[in-house]
């Protein structure tokens, strides 16, 4: 298998490691994300150092959050995996050489479980070292709770991806030749819903309301063995738990752990001698070969035709459309969310924690807009492959096609932005000024991302990529998240003052004095000036940059 | 005034220098072939012209007009065929030939008349409104030809034109080049089947290590090689310095 592995490896070293230096690439990305590991670490540390503060229900209250964050990672980490297995093991460009090859089907899974591993879990895995370590920190469990957390992540992550390998096969399999890369649309939807059941039978909100709580000492009781006994992540957070609380070791559940990445690992190689031929066949086989489509009107309008382009591909490549539905479902959750949070229940005013929420929100709201992004406009340039080269020999300037490019991605994001910000200010029963403030700065940001989405994206677009997961885990999509995130974050900690004055102003006095507007409306300015620098120095450094990647 | 000029043309990257300032000029109604060994430079340069690389100096001139200046005029007048086929694949056949003529502002009726002319003639009719990723490679080939074709521009560059094509295709093709150049098209042609290159170019130049060793039309090219009766693999073989060739093939054939 090392030698499977070995164009992985010093694919990676390339890119990281050029010429046996470290790059600038990778200080850069290394310490962004160090910067972020810290913050993470710090926030989740204040946060469960507060509720750990509090009486024994900000306790269970801290390990329900626990339990649930292992849950979501679990989740994510099978969808996740199931949705790229299905382009790294059937669709991947180097398919051809290795699978003409005198290689075996247990090689190839295994080159293919460790990639797909890689790409799908590092930043989970990454990410979620700090959250759990934090409570390590807090309960004051001492090293001996690393030694155990760390291993269990990686086992945790190690059991999804297996299973998402096999579930990939099997479902691929079982479909009709024509519509294998439509599998991805089933697949998208039953992990879409079984998020949203995941997430609404945790009542995430029922964290907050007193009258729950003999529930939750009832709750208490049970944390000590596992509540779904056939569930990884209960087996990682009850032996995390008991660690956590009284230091106690369940051996049952470390040998569990241990042991079932290897079986899963061992039960896919075996679907995958038996599945992965037929499945391959079948994936070769093109999607609408036989289809006849309709023929449009010709018109020569290079913007009309460059929108029908990005459309038709977009509608055409069920891989790309059909997470449209897991994105559905994650905005009924997000949105549910609002519906159901128990603001009368809390010692401040309603009102005033509605505004609080509704400009948190716009954070929120960013997030999914820059993840969307990471994941929909980053690559769109990439995405165009050697077609890339018609536009190159094409009379239309490079400046033009960004610009069309931008005004495509442009025009939904706003739409999801409004949808969002509307319906969550709607259901908060959000009345004022913070309506605007989280529409006009959740918008501004939206316009940048997309723009900075369009200019990193054209930076370092890979023409080439073997499949979309090399993509998304790419230096340049990290360096796009990263910087979208850490500019969202600014954007809005810095609106934040003016936006509590305005507020605050239009509460008490029904009116706004001179100098609160005045205040609000430079610090709105002064944003809305610097989105717009980012976003123009985004483009044209990407219309600058983007021939260079061709070659 | 020449449909291309080609003056000093220099393409470094980093120490390795892959065309070395090579200057040549192609005629209207001139098919020129631009023939050398793998790495000689051959596509670094069509891709300059083509305005996908830009040059570290030198310059290319496209009907008087310098492609540095006005790329947008130049890229109008050169039709650019690669050696593999830019595609998309999710786009029916019609639908990217609808795409590439908006590019390039083609109007309704030429638009229209052209491509159900050439569809009919590459065999590609029947297939015009299905998507792209079930054509074969020589389908593509010939899509790509015909998104080129539609537009008569008076300049064609052509990498490796046979790649993919069954021989009635490429009959078919080699007769569309004769016939576009008699109507005054200039085809700037890079080839590396020597058959093709002797049966359609009016001139011929040889690349080796990023220099043109020499171009001129046959009698010169003979004469420079100093065989008088040569074929053009003769003269290939001289000119590129690969004569020694010959050695290992007949070492090949004896074993």
């Amino acid at each position: 298998m090392t030698r499977l592995f070995r164009p992985f490896l010093c694919g990676l070293r390339n890119r990281f490691f050029p010429e046996g230096k470290i790059s600038s690439r990778t200080l850069i990305i290394t310490g962004f994300g160090v910067v972020l590991f810290t913050a993470l670490y710090l926030v989740s540390l204040k946060t469960i150092g507060y509720f750990h503060s509090q009486n024994e229900l900000g306790v269970i209250l801290a390990l329900k959050i626990f339990q649930m964050a292992w849950v979501i990672v679990f989740t994510m980490l099978i969808f996740s995996s199931t949705v790229t297995g299905v382009s790294a093991l059937f669709l991947s460009h180097d398919n051809e050489i290795i699978f003409a090859a005198p290689t075996s089907l247990e090689e190839i899974f295994g080159i293919r479980y460790l990639t797909t591993s890689f790409y799908t879990s590092w930043m989970m895995v990454v990410f979620s070292l700090p959250v759990f370590g934090a409570y390590g920190h807090v309960f004051q469990a001492g090293p001996g709770y690393f030694l155990i957390m760390i291993p269990i992540v990686v086992c945790i992550a190690a059991i999804a991806n297996a299973l998402g390998l096999m579930v990939t096969i099997i479902l691929v399999n079982l479909f009709p030749a024509k519509r294998t890369k439509d599998i991805v649309v089933y697949l998208s939807l039953l992990f879409g819903i079984l998020l949203y059941l995941v997430i609404r039978l945790l009542r995430p909100e029922e964290l907050a309301d007193p009258e729950r709580f003999p529930d939750f000492i009832e709750y208490l009781s049970s944390l000590s063995t596992p509540a779904t006994p056939y569930f990884p992540p209960s087996w990682a957070s009850t032996l995390l738990t008991g660690y956590l609380q009284d230091h106690s070791i369940d051996w049952l559940l470390i040998g569990l752990l241990v042991t079932t990445p290897f079986v899963f690992y061992y039960a896919g190689e075996w679907i995958m001698t038996r599945g992965f031929f037929a499945g391959y066949t079948k994936a070769q086989e093109s999607f609408g070969g036989y289809h006849k489509f309709r023929e449009h009107d010709y018109s020569p309008s290079s913007l009309r035709w460059l929108f029908l382009k990005e459309l038709k591909m977009f509608i055409r490549d069920s891989s790309q459309w059909s997470q449209l539905f897991l994105i559905g479902a994650l905005v009924v959750v997000y949105l549910y969310n609002f519906k159901v949070l128990p603001l009368e229940q809390t010692l401040i005013p309603a009102e005033a924690v509605a505004n609080i929420i509704a400009y948190a929100n716009i954070g929120l709201t960013g997030f999914i807009i820059a993840s969307l992004c990471t994941r929909f406009v980053f690559p769109s340039i990439g995405n165009e492959g050697s077609g890339f080269g018609l536009m190159l020999t094409s009379p239309l300037s490079i400046k033009r096609y960004i610009c069309y490019k931008y005004l495509f991605y442009v025009v939904p994001f706003t739409l999801l932005t409004v949808i969002l910000l509307g319906a969550s200010n709607h259901l908060l029963q959000i009345r004022g000024p913070m309506w605007w403030v989280s529409l006009i700065t959740g918008l501004i940001i939206t316009w940048s991302v997309v723009a900075m989405a369009i200019g990193f994206g054209a930076i370092y677009a890979d023409f080439k990529a073997e499949n979309q997961a090399a993509v998304l885990g790419s230096f340049g999509a990290i360096l796009y998240l990263f910087t979208a995130l850490s500019y969202e974050l600014i954007t809005i900690i810095a609106g934040s003052i003016p936006a509590y004055r305005l507020v605050r102003s239009w509460r008490w006095d029904m009116h706004f004095s001179a100098t609160v507007f005045i205040q609000t409306a430079g610090v709105f300015a002064a944003i809305l000036l610097v989105s717009a620098l980012i976003s123009l120095l985004s483009l044209k450094k990407g219309m600058e940059n983007v021939e260079k990647n061709y070659h | 005034m020449n449909a291309l000029e080609i003056q000093n043309l220099t393409k470094n990257f980093g120490q390795f220098t892959a065309v070395d300032h090579v200057s040549l000029t192609v005629g209207r109604g001139e098919i020129y072939g631009f023939l050398g060994p793998n790495g000689a430079g051959k596509t670094t340069t069509i891709k300059m012209i083509a305005g996908l690389l830009k040059p570290d100096s030198g310059e290319i001139l496209i009907n008087g007009f310098s492609l540095a200046e006005n790329p947008r005029i130049c890229k109008q007048e050169t039709g650019y065929i690669p050696d593999r086929p830019w595609l998309y694949e999710k786009l029916t056949g019609i639908e990217f030939l609808q795409f590439i003529a908006s590019l390039y502002n083609l109007d309704k009726a030429r638009f229209s008349d052209s491509t159900e002319y050439f569809l009919n003639l590459f065999d590609l009719s029947e297939w015009k409104n299905h998507l792209i990723e079930s054509y074969s490679h020589g389908m593509r080939q010939k899509l790509i030809m015909t998104s080129v074709l539609m537009q008569e521009q008076p300049l064609l560059v052509i990498d490796e034109p046979m790649v993919g094509l069954d021989p009635k295709s490429a009959r078919l093709v080699k007769e569309i080049f004769k016939q576009r150049a008699k109507d005054g098209t200039a085809i700037f042609l890079s080839t590396h089947s020597l058959e093709i290159a002797e049966e359609l170019c009016h001139r011929i130049a040889i690349i080796t290590e990023g220099k043109l060793r020499i171009s001129g039309d046959m009698e010169t090219l003979r004469h420079e090689a100093g065989k008088k009766s040569s074929d053009l693999e003769d003269i290939f073989l001289q000119l590129t310095g690969a004569w020694e060739m010959q050695e290992v093939i007949s070492a090949l054939r004896d074993r």
